[in-house]
């Protein structure tokens, strides 16, 4: 009781009939940004989505579920999702195993452990603008490094238009996102291998496991929740991706590599917020139903087993 | 094998490892040492020989790419609204942190409920009512404007993070301040505050880092050359010197670099700030 009463600061007086203002005085400033420029704005998008907009203002029209309908009958609003699901099924595999292998070997050697860590995580730290640009030069059609570096290993018939073929176009783009997300991975997964108890391994040792055992069945399992973590990581950043492609390719050619965050964007360029605030609104659901859904399922697993 | 030292044994051992690393090390810093090397070429270079060195390093890129954009402005808007942003979030998130994480008062689960459902949207979520907003308020097309949006944001994750941190306080320190008749705030400044100082600055390092790069909502935002961010201002020299290529390269540098010398003077902070927030 004595540490209720100091928790709420009521020092002498009587905390049940008086309610304490501070904790209101110390939450209030952040919850009014928050809700204004924040939480505000994504509930107004998903309410406004049901209302006529008038070129950048909503309007009091209600008009039900017209801007759904529109959207959902727009062959390129579902040209645009599947590229997003195209990007989700690669990115949870190829930068989260590549974080995972890299931060292993990180962890079993003994010289040079911050030297790779920083290295290898350099990219992550650059804006998309950068990441993208680099990209755009290497994989420029004569002045890049990619066509010039395969003609001089004499592999010139290999060599591409590689963001202006419709058939690459997203592939190439997933290659710079990818460059610049398998150190994020990477460094979470350390800092979860770091704080596996070192005796597991000592014993692992001692009863001669090698590397794919202590892999598989230590490794694995004990960073169960951290894959949780980075991969709910990856749900999120490959349905919001948007930098990157909207500078290496503006989602083109030909919409081939156009992503629902492009898409929402020309539409407000194009003032029709109530399709812009209608996609978003079902590109919302469905980011929010699979990460929770994905996090439900893992909890569901680790308490089963 | 017995002819090796235990020392050389162990060394073997991990040399796939290395090699592997190696590899790895090659892919993220070979197109990072291109791109500043061709800054240094000329037009004919690169065109001619993408992969070969500079024959002369000609610095005069760099001078004339940042005479050839408003690049003081993008660098001056850059630090001015990202510190500000980080300031602000480090003020606000600590004093909410400390609420959530130290007192009772109804609505405080709730309230950090409704906080934390702000990290499950997609950024699309808000962006067509927070641009009508902007205008609405005229701070669409500034530089105030994109700190509020910024620092909305940001402010998630920095409670949470902060809060968790907060929580493993030992209580006995709060009391025993109280009974010196030290106000709740007094101890927020005076005590809370110097002693979260590593996890302060593991936070501001990555919130500085997520707010110098952001580019989406400025794009929206912003219309106005004067009042363009780093990034942003690098697209628009981009599509102007697209054909420049020796520019363009500079260009990407000047933009880059800043962000590599806060990471060689902060890493150790920054990738505290990703994995705390993370693991625990």
């Amino acid at each position: 009781m004595a540490q209720r009463l100091s928790a709420g600061g009521n020092r002498g007086r009587s905390p049940r009939f008086r309610i304490d203002l501070m904790p209101y005085v110390f939450i209030l400033p952040a919850v009014v940004i928050y809700v204004v420029f924040n939480l505000g704005p994504v509930l107004a998008s998903f309410a406004l989505s049901f209302f006529r907009w008038d070129l950048l203002a909503p309007t009091t029209e209600f008009i039900g579920l017209k801007h759904y309908d529109y959207i959902l009958n727009d062959n390129r609003f579902w040209n645009a999702l599947s590229h997003n699901f195209i990007f989700l099924g690669l990115a949870v595999v190829i930068p989260v195993t590549m974080g995972l292998f890299l931060a292993v070997f990180i962890y079993e050697i003994r010289r040079g452990r911050v030297f790779f860590r920083a290295a290898l995580f350099l990219p992550a730290i650059f804006s998309g603008v950068v990441i993208a640009y680099v990209w755009k030069w290497i994989y420029h059609s004569f002045a890049g490094v990619l066509n010039a570096a395969l003609e001089a290993f004499g592999l010139g018939a290999f060599t591409q238009l590689w963001l202006g073929n419709p058939n690459l176009a997203l592939y190439s783009t997933f290659v710079a996102y990818t460059w610049a997300s398998f150190g994020y991975s990477m460094v979470i997964f350390l800092a979860g291998l770091q704080d596996i108890p070192t005796d597991i391994f000592d014993a692992a040792r001692v009863d001669g496991a090698n590397f794919r055992q202590k892999l598989f069945r230590i490794v694995i399992p004990c960073l169960y929740d951290v894959f949780t973590f980075v991969i709910t990581l990856r749900i999120f950043t490959a349905m919001g991706v948007f930098g990157v492609i909207y500078i290496l390719t503006g989602g083109g050619p030909f919409y081939a590599s156009d992503v629902i965050d492009i898409y929402v964007f020309r539409m407000i360029g194009n003032f029709e917020m109530g399709w812009a605030t209608a996609a978003a609104t079902v590109n919302t659901l469905i980011v929010v139903c699979l990460s929770t859904g994905f996090i439900k399922w893992r909890e569901r697993r680790s308490w089963s087993s | 094998m017995e002819l090796l030292s235990g020392e050389a044994r162990k060394w073997l051992r991990g040399a796939p490892f290395y090699v592997m690393l190696s590899v790895a090390t090659a892919i993220t810093l070979v197109p990072i040492i291109w791109v500043f090397a061709s800054a240094l070429k000329s037009n004919k270079e690169i065109r001619e020989n993408p992969l070969a060195l500079p024959g002369e390093w000609r610095f005069q890129n760099y001078i004339d790419a940042w005479f050839g954009a408003s690049f003081d402005a993008y660098f001056f808007n850059s630090i001015f609204i990202t510190v500000t942003s980080v300031a602000i979030v480090l003020v606000l998130s600590s004093l909410a942190a400390y609420a959530f994480a130290k007192m009772r008062f109804p609505g405080n689960q709730l309230i950090f409920f409704i906080f934390l459902v702000g990290m499950a949207f997609p950024l699309s979520a808000k962006l067509g009512p927070l641009l009508s907003l902007m205008y609405e308020l005229n701070l669409a097309n500034s530089r105030f404007g994109l700190i509020l949006v910024y620092v909305g944001g940001s402010l998630p994750f920095a409670i949470l993070m902060l809060r968790a941190f907060f929580q493993g306080f030992p209580q006995e320190l709060e009391d025993s301040a109280a009974l010196d008749g030290c106000s709740r705030f007094q101890f927020y400044l005076r005590i809370l505050l110097p002693l979260s100082k590593p996890s302060l600055m593991a936070l501001g390092i990555f919130v500085f880092m997520g707010t110098w790069n952001e580019f989406f909502q400025a794009l929206l935002l912003i219309n106005e050359d004067g009042k363009r961010t780093l990034p942003l201002g690098l697209t628009a020299f981009q599509d102007e010197y697209f054909t420049d290529f020796a520019l363009s390269f500079a260009g990407i540098n000047i933009t880059a670099v800043p962000v590599i010398i806060v990471y060689i003077l902060f890493q150790r902070n920054l990738i505290e700030g990703i994995t705390v927030g993370s693991i625990k």
